[in-house]
């Protein structure tokens, strides 16, 4: 090896060591306060709140036995977090899908105009329409009831999914349809049977998103909830209180809450390299 | 079967996108089992016409008639047309053998006939070994077979091809060339051929039709096409090098270009303006005839181009023989009296 060939090769390494550092530094500022919180969670309350900080101390399950069991168990929470959260991405992803598509291929007058609309949804502050969501919904008697906390999600859940979606469908090369036409296929077996599977990336990421954001969401779900739709992080909410904040068990309830959120980013990792790769084959279509 | 199978008529097509029009009334006959071949620079309305005849466009007037009946309000599926794209447009989700039974499944053929006509249509193109791989997994050769095997799989009644060639390298294109001939030789069904490349057309068609900005300009034989083009346009785009075209006066049986008289075998009862076309194959240094100097020799091994300035003119000679000129020689230009083309100036019609 030259001295030219040596001084680059430990260039480059100087660079990854510099790369991994700044790397690992924001990684710990992200982690920190999941990692904090995973600690307070397996604390006493004494623990918690003890100066200077104990990083090393008897570990408890106690928190855990609590809010789940005991007498104010997040478990019929998460129950509801499960109903709306799920209710709220299966609706999203039928209609947005096919309006996504729609946007992205079939030309129309006002097409521009209507994908305006949609994004223009996007745009209002949620604040600004608590109180006419609300007004609405004790009209028609839906506060309080999985239906009326879905319906709101979906306000806000369907525009974001369509706009994104309309980017997975423009993606693929509109030959790849008018093959599938010539081929037969009718409009709905191509989108079916050709289109579909090369944006199934895009819809896993989208369905994950959607799902995330109503698992998350907190403004609606205090105002428009109540006792028999409490989801999980307005439960949580609930140790907070003018006398004291239980800050061990409100740590086990966010661990609790964070992990299906955890699980399915695990599961999605996969699904969004591969949703970047079916875009990529060659010869998939002209650019 | 009729004897009427496979032929395409197009009658007074017009397609207009908004205030442009792409397609100026398009009148065409394509014979049953013809390769026929749409040749035009790109933006001249030859893609559209296939895209027309596909039942992928819609006109915006006229009709389009398969084996005698009108099919210009039919759904690309329902007309029995089978298309290879530019791009190939492959499934990327689906293997090669999943590929070139799409058409089949779509019309619900089972599965174990799939099977059989997706394995006679691979060995057709010669890729009955790649029938596990995705597209992804293909060299663009092989792409292009797997788009070919799609296309025969259900025997339709016309075969449409857009430029089908431009996305491989030379040497591939130049087989593919031949495999594509004998292919359609072989099915005899009537294909409909476009591209830009005008020695593919020479090659491949059994008829030309010439376009030019949304029109028509002439229908022939390669031959035909070659040998008495109907305007200065079709002149100046068919052949390699392009034909040589000089302004003129025709008087009596000379035309006179920049002072020299050039014999020809037609005569003129008045004098009158004309552009005379001479192919580069024709034209040849004489002791006389019009002055010019040479530009630049390429020595192409088994043959040879010159270019020549005459005036202001570039001119170009082609031979098979090494050239015996070289460059900044002064020499005379001339060419045998049957070989001129003559239009007219003003219409570019061919006189």
């Amino acid at each position: 090896m030259t001295a030219s060939g040596d001084s680059r090769a430990s260039r480059e390494r100087a660079r990854g060591i510099a790369l991994a550092a700044i790397a690992g530094v924001g990684l710990a500022i992200w982690a920190f306060p999941v990692i904090w919180g995973l600690l307070t969670s397996f604390k006493t309350e004494r623990d918690v709140l003890a100066y200077p900080p104990k990083f090393i101390f008897e570990p408890t399950l106690a928190n855990y036995r609590e809010v789940l069991f005991g007498a104010s168990s997040i478990l019929p929470n998460l129950g509801s977090s499960l109903v709306v959260s799920v209710g709220a991405t299966l609706l999203t992803m039928l209609f947005a899908v096919p309006a996504a598509y729609a946007l992205a291929r079939l030309r129309y007058p006002a097409r521009r105009a209507s994908g305006f609309y949609v994004l223009a949804t996007q745009m209002l502050p949620p604040v600004g329409l608590i109180i006419p969501y609300y007004l609405a919904l004790q009209k028609v008697g839906g506060l309080d009831t999985y239906t009326g906390l879905i319906v709101i999600d979906l306000t806000f859940s369907l525009p974001f999914a369509i706009w994104l979606m309309v980017s997975y469908f423009e993606d693929v090369p509109y030959e790849m349809e008018e093959a599938a036409l010539l081929d037969r296929a009718g409009r709905v077996r191509a989108l079916w049977h050709v289109i579909l599977p090369q944006v199934r990336g895009g819809i896993a990421v989208t369905t994950i998103f959607v799902f995330l954001n109503a698992w998350n969401e907190f403004l609606f779900a205090v105002v428009l909830g109540g006792n028999r739709v409490r989801t999980v992080t307005v439960a949580m909410f609930n140790f907070i209180s003018v006398e004291q904040t239980q800050w061990a068990r409100l740590a086990a309830g966010a661990m609790l809450a964070m992990a299906p959120v955890i699980l399915i980013g695990l599961f999605a990792q996969r699904h969004i390299v591969k949703g970047l790769t079916v875009g990529a084959v060659k010869g998939g279509g002209r650019r | 079967m009729t004897a009427d199978t496979g032929s395409v008529r197009l009658e007074g097509v017009v397609k207009r996108h908004g205030a442009t029009t792409v397609l100026h009334g398009i009148d065409l006959e394509i014979r049953p089992g013809e390769f026929f071949v749409l040749l035009g620079p790109s933006g001249s309305g030859k893609t559209t016409t296939l895209r027309i005849l596909a039942g992928l466009e819609t006109v915006s007037a006229g009709r389009v008639l398969m084996d005698g009946a009108d099919v210009t309000a039919q759904e690309p599926g329902e007309r029995d047309v089978a298309m290879v794209f530019q791009s190939y447009a492959l499934y990327p989700h689906m293997t090669v053998g999943q590929n070139i039974g799409f058409p089949l499944k779509m019309v619900g053929m089972p599965a174990a006939q799939i099977q059989r006509a997706v394995s006679e249509a691979a060995a057709r193109v010669g890729i009955a070994h790649l029938l596990a791989r995705t597209p992804g997994q293909l060299s663009g050769g092989q792409q292009q077979r797997c788009a070919l095997a799609r296309a025969i799989v259900r025997s339709p009644r016309l075969f449409l091809l857009d430029e089908p060639l431009s996305n491989l390298d030379a040497k591939l294109r130049l087989e593919t060339r031949l495999e594509l001939h004998r292919l359609q030789r072989s099915l005899g069904a009537t294909t409909v051929y476009v591209t830009h490349d005008q020695e593919e057309a020479m090659t491949l068609a059994d008829r030309i039709a010439v376009f030019m900005e949304g029109r028509i300009v002439q229908v022939g034989t390669p031959r035909e096409v070659f040998a008495r083009p109907t305007t200065r346009e079709v002149a100046a785009f068919i052949g390699t090098p392009p034909m040589n075209l000089l302004a003129g006066r025709l008087d009596g049986a000379n035309v006179i270009v920049d002072g020299a008289a050039l014999p020809l075998l037609a005569r003129a009862d008045a004098p009158r303006d004309v552009v005379v076309g001479v192919r580069p194959g024709d034209l040849r240094v004489a002791p006389r005839g019009l002055p010019a100097v040479v530009e630049r020799v390429e020595d192409l091994g088994d043959s040879s181009i010159v270019s020549f300035t005459a005036g202001e003119r570039l001119l170009k000679l082609k031979s098979d023989r090494p050239p015996a000129v070289e460059e900044g020689q002064a020499v005379h230009l001339a060419f045998a009296p049957d070989a001129a083309h003559l239009f007219d100036p003003q219409t570019g019609a061919r006189l």
